[in-house]
């Protein structure tokens, strides 16, 4: 049995949400607990609204607890230094951002900030990104590969997690069956531990690994 | 009696404006500007002629003032921000002084209440114009980019990093009056201080000369000061974990 990576311990959260021009105070996720062993594959199902892109935002510090504690390898992600925890704990968006500049900007924009190891040609091969799109203006791509250049991004941290919000949602059938098989074979490469937020149930029967449904603000076995 | 003359039209084409702008629903908000303008400029005109009496010192508590208020107007544009006034207040005043000094030290001015005192508020009025342009511009960037920024904060960057890209376009979107200004100097326009100067009957080479190394002084000091102010904002925005705050653009 591999440790425990990650522990959420009786996390509640509130937004605030905008109806007929107030704002109202919703509970969104209530005493959550959860415990993710490393290099292990979880995904997370809920309807819409139900917090599993605020789950993932607390995980790596977009957003605060209201209460609860969340434990990265046993010690408080308060305790990390956030820039720090976010490097350790990539995130993937369900809207791809490219940033300015060609894909190779994209890729190197982790190696440079944090000095990694891995060579661009290395990230771009893993994640199917062909070589001579490597000085393509990243702006100009299709969402599918925008997707791809954002993995690779995050990857190019050389994180230990990583947060997949809805990383399909925004593509084709063809692209979606592409970035799953793709995510796959990373995380099995990479030994990573993966948190795979998804509105999809038969995603979440074609990924496999511990499947959970988020409802009423707790996590439930599927 | 010029004087007199150049006020009670003043105050006829103050009426005018606002008797037609009422269309509009700003009548009010004209007679009130156009009120406060005519009163606080002949209260100004009052302390300059007081100046003139007093020890040259007296000029600087002038200048603090003056840029103590435009620094209070750029903080209310920013939709008050935290410890935005002290912030404003700084940028504007360092980047006025920085770009005033030299035209006394090198003896284009002399050192007299007269020339500090108008020279200093052109400065300082600029600074302010185009601080609170920028300062708009850049909160709301941050709130229409926030999808870009999260992204950049994910990968572990800092605030001031995944910024970035709003604060430059919130300096340009703030210059571009000013640059269109000088491209157009002397082509389309004839500005204050040159025009003052060719009314007082001054050599229109000395005129020309003067007012081209003000303008690009008064631009360095825009310049200056919005990025002060926009490069010290930026922690406003963010949490002290490096979060974007939820009020920006949720």
């Amino acid at each position: 049995m591999n440790p425990v990576h990650l522990e959420l311990k009786n996390v509640s959260k509130n937004v605030f949400r905008r109806v007929n021009n107030n704002m109202v105070r919703t509970q969104i996720l209530s005493n959550l607990d959860l415990k993710v062993n490393k290099g292990e594959l979880v995904t997370i199902m809920g309807a819409s609204g139900s917090g599993k892109s605020t789950l993932l935002r607390l995980i790596n510090r977009l957003s605060e607890t209201d209460s609860g504690i969340i434990l990265l390898k046993g010690n408080d992600i308060r305790s990390y230094v956030p820039m720090e925890l976010r490097r350790r704990i990539g995130m993937v968006f369900q809207v791809p951002v490219a940033f300015k500049g060609s894909v190779r900007d994209n890729l190197s924009f982790g190696i440079k900030l944090w000095g990694g190891n891995t060579g661009i040609e290395t990230l771009s091969r893993d994640t199917g990104i062909p070589g001579n799109l490597l000085d393509a203006d990243a702006g100009q791509l299709s969402t599918g590969e925008k997707q791809r250049v954002s993995i690779a991004r995050a990857l190019g941290n050389q994180p230990e997690i990583l947060l997949l919000d809805e990383p399909t949602s925004s593509l084709d059938a063809v692209s979606e069956q592409r970035i799953e098989k793709l995510l796959l074979d990373l995380q099995k490469e990479r030994d990573l531990t993966i948190l795979w937020v998804t509105h999809e149930k038969e995603q979440a029967q074609r990924i496999g690994g511990k499947r959970l449904i988020l409802r009423e603000g707790r996590l439930e076995h599927a | 009696m010029l004087e007199v003359l150049a006020i009670a039209f003043t105050v006829f084409l103050v009426i005018l404006s606002a008797a037609y702008a009422r269309r509009f629903g700003i009548g009010k908000e004209i007679i009130l500007a156009g009120t406060r303008a005519l009163v606080q400029i002949l209260i100004l005109a009052s302390i300059i002629l007081i100046l003139f009496q007093k020890p040259l010192y007296w000029s600087f508590p002038i200048l603090i003032m003056m840029a103590a208020i435009a620094g209070y107007t750029t903080y209310s544009r920013s939709g008050k921000l935290e410890k935005g006034l002290p912030v404003a207040i700084f940028s504007i005043t360092i980047a006025s002084i920085l770009m005033l000094i030299p035209f006394f030290l090198v003896g284009i001015f002399p050192v007299e209440a007269r020339y500090i005192i108008p020279s200093g508020s052109i400065f300082i009025g600029n600074a302010m114009n185009v601080s609170s342009l920028a300062i708009d511009r850049y909160k709301g960037e941050i709130k229409n980019r926030r999808a870009e920024i999260e992204t950049y904060l994910a990968l572990g960057a800092r605030p001031e990093i995944a910024a970035g890209a709003c604060l430059k376009q919130g300096i340009l979107s703030a210059l571009i009056p000013s640059i269109d200004n000088m491209k157009n100097l002397g082509i389309v326009w004839i500005p204050g201080v040159m025009t003052g100067m060719l009314l007082g009957g001054a050599d229109p080479m000395e005129a020309a000369s003067i007012q081209i190394a003000l303008f690009t002084s008064i631009f360095a000091a825009g310049m200056i000061a919005s990025n002060l102010l926009l490069h010290f904002s930026t922690d406003s925005f963010f949490t002290k974990a490096a979060q974007l705050k939820e009020d920006m653009g949720q």
